[in-house]
């Protein structure tokens, strides 16, 4: 198992976010979070990195405890982030934010050749800005900025945010590839239709809780989940 | 013999427990959502580890007989795409609802179960169960159809129907009950049938049968036996799977058990319709903590009988309270009476007291025969009714 959190309980002041959550995941995977705004997806990923402390339970990477370790520290467990938003460098360019992305990584160099083969349209914007990439091309930055520091799990918050649903196919896709890859992908995402279609197991988190879990595909057939995520008829639409 | 799900029947045990945690939670928080009875009675309690189940209440088979019919589902009745009936305690109705993808699960443990017997997609599957009382016809043909079996679900109407069946069809995996496996042992005899002649390779016993039995079976048929084990309130078929070493491996991925005072204690962890938390079976039983030759870390159930009053006529399940009221309505105050089974017969015995006795030899064998009608019609039992001194 590369993550495993055990009743995890974290929040903000005295506000609890994360009541007791556990999941895991194992290598190869892709692992779906999904959750509606407020549920607190983006809290146990902050959690999970060490951005949060939690206030009580257990985050293990590879099967040691992180507790107390500062969040640099993750980078170095070979645990990557990809932030909401993206947040790439904007006033720096393709280059640079791939580059810095494998500031631990000895290899980077060699690294960057595979990063702009997997990502071919970063390779035709290397010396551009990222701010004036299009919001689907920064994503895909995010990403090989991430993979730069040769991750062993990779930590999506919500890739499909602010995207057009044509470039959300397009990350998607990406993201799937990159498991074919090897890698192993915790993605935490409010489309879960999207998010269901390429994942191996999935978790529902709803105000804290986690109130479902099981395969992708049994989730996608799972009335609460087609009620709640997918919206009445969602099949008949995306035929 | 294979194992049809390596990942979850050969789970590390540790992996397993963490996988039962996350499942136990999010258990718990449905039922706190969408079951009244749950989120009153477990509304404040937090589970942290598996040891915290401790804490929790038990349901009980009477509670799920209050809760008749739907009181205790977890969807809306339009999410339900099957329900059969069960029986319950004291012979009361129980109801069981599957939504879509408790059927899908359905198929994928029966065929765990079916894959550890051996069968394999060129097999041709009988499912003969004698309809009546036992659901579990369903799960078997699911979980053949996983395995990518051709399945014959058909009853055939008397025993040589079903001699003509295994000639002309050329099943080679027969589900069925041990009474009609002997039934079938002995039409073969009485044929003068080679059961080598016909092509079955293995039968397929709808509850656990052990020694002499199976031995019976298994030489007078010339097959294979495998057994199932399965809770009708849980899972039946899918819930254990017998190993080729003969020992029942609960599907612990889906179903948590403990064992309190000897009686088994069943969570059900991934059960859409009708998720059970901490459900008394009322059945004893022994978990040796021992590993397997067979590679399934699945904990190890030995069946030991039932706990409460119930009983089998032949293969029909009873409960004494039944007897009780077939007869009070027939008797105008309380008689005393014991109760036999010989074979596939009840034999009830009523003590001859003079409110019932008669000179007339015509209104007691009248008497009579009008109680036995009514456990055939009400109980579906063949009696024999004797009155003794």
């Amino acid at each position: 198992m590369i993550l495993q959190v055990k009743n995890l309980r974290c929040g903000y002041g005295s506000l609890e976010v994360v009541h007791g959550v556990s999941l895991h995941v194992r290598q190869g995977e892709i692992v779906g979070l999904l959750g509606g705004n407020g549920a607190g997806k983006t809290s146990l990923l902050k959690a999970v990195v060490g951005l949060l402390s939690p206030w009580h339970g257990e985050v293990m990477l590879n099967g040691r405890p992180t507790k107390g370790q500062p969040a640099w520290r993750s980078v170095s467990n070979s645990v990557v982030l990809v932030p909401e938003s993206r947040k790439v460098f904007a006033d720096m360019t393709v280059r640079e934010n791939l580059i810095l992305g494998g500031y631990h990584n000895p290899d980077r160099k060699m690294d960057l050749d595979v990063v702009l083969e997997l990502f071919p349209r970063l390779g035709e914007r290397l010396g551009q800005l990222a701010g004036t990439l299009s919001g689907g091309e920064q994503q895909m930055l995010a990403l090989g900025r991430a993979l730069m520091a040769r991750p062993r799990l990779l930590l999506l918050d919500e890739p499909s945010m602010g995207l057009a649903p044509l470039m959300v196919k397009e990350v998607f896709s990406e993201i799937k590839k990159l498991r074919d890859l090897g890698a192993t992908v915790l993605l935490v995402e409010q489309n879960a239709a999207a998010t269901l279609r390429i994942a191996d197991r999935a978790y529902v988190l709803e105000t804290g809780e986690i109130t479902l879990e099981g395969p992708a595909g049994d989730l996608l057939h799972n009335p609460e989940v087609k009620r709640a995520y997918l919206g009445k008829g969602h099949k008949e639409v995306e035929e | 013999m294979s194992i049809f799900d390596r990942n979850s029947e050969t789970m590390p045990r540790a992996t397993l427990e963490q996988l039962q945690l996350e499942r136990l939670q999010a258990l718990l928080a449905r039922l706190k959502r969408n079951v009244r009875r749950y989120r009153e009675r477990i509304a404040d309690l937090r589970l942290e580890s598996l040891a915290d189940l401790a804490k929790f209440p038990f349901t009980t088979p009477e509670d799920v007989a209050d809760s008749f019919p739907y009181g205790l589902f977890s969807f809306p009745l339009r999410e339900i795409i099957r329900l059969h009936s069960i029986m319950g305690p004291k012979g009361s109705t129980l109801v069981v609802g599957h939504t879509r993808n408790d059927l899908v699960h359905w198929g994928r443990l029966a065929a765990r179960q079916f894959a550890a017997s051996g069968m394999t997609p060129n097999d041709v599957v009988q499912v003969a169960l004698s309809g009546g009382l036992y659901r579990g016809a369903l799960g078997y043909a699911l979980g053949a159809e996983q395995i990518e079996a051709s399945v014959i679900e058909e009853e055939p109407h008397c025993i040589e129907a079903q001699l003509n069946l295994l000639e002309n069809y050329r099943p080679t995996v027969l589900v069925t009950t041990p009474t009609n496996a002997l039934a079938l042992m002995n039409a073969m005899a009485h044929h003068r049938k080679d059961p080598q002649s016909f092509h079955l390779r293995t039968v397929f016993l709808s509850r656990p049968v052990a020694g002499e039995l199976w031995n019976e079976i298994r030489a007078g048929l010339q097959v294979n036996v495998s057994c199932n084990f399965g809770i009708d309130e849980i899972l039946d078929p899918g819930f254990s799977v017998q190993c080729e070493a003969g020992r029942f491996h609960v599907n612990e991925d889906q179903f948590l058990v403990e064992v309190e005072d000897g009686e088994l204690i069943v969570t059900t962890l991934a059960r859409e319709a009708m998720p059970l938390l901490r459900y008394r079976t009322r059945l004893a039983c022994e978990t040796p903590r021992e590993k397997c030759s067979c590679g399934r870390t699945g904990t190890v159930i030995m069946p030991k009988g039932r706990l409460d009053n119930r009983f089998r006529v032949g293969e029909t399940p009873l409960y004494e309270e039944q007897i009780a009221q077939v007869l009070r309505s027939h008797l105008k105050e309380e008689h005393p009476y014991n109760h036999t089974v010989a074979g596939d017969k009840l034999v009830v015995s009523i003590q001859m007291t003079p409110a019932i006795f008669s000179d007339m030899i015509w209104q007691l064998e009248d008497f009579r025969r009008r109680m036995v009608t009514d456990f055939l019609d009400r109980l579906g039992v063949v009696a024999e009714v004797r009155f003794v001194y």
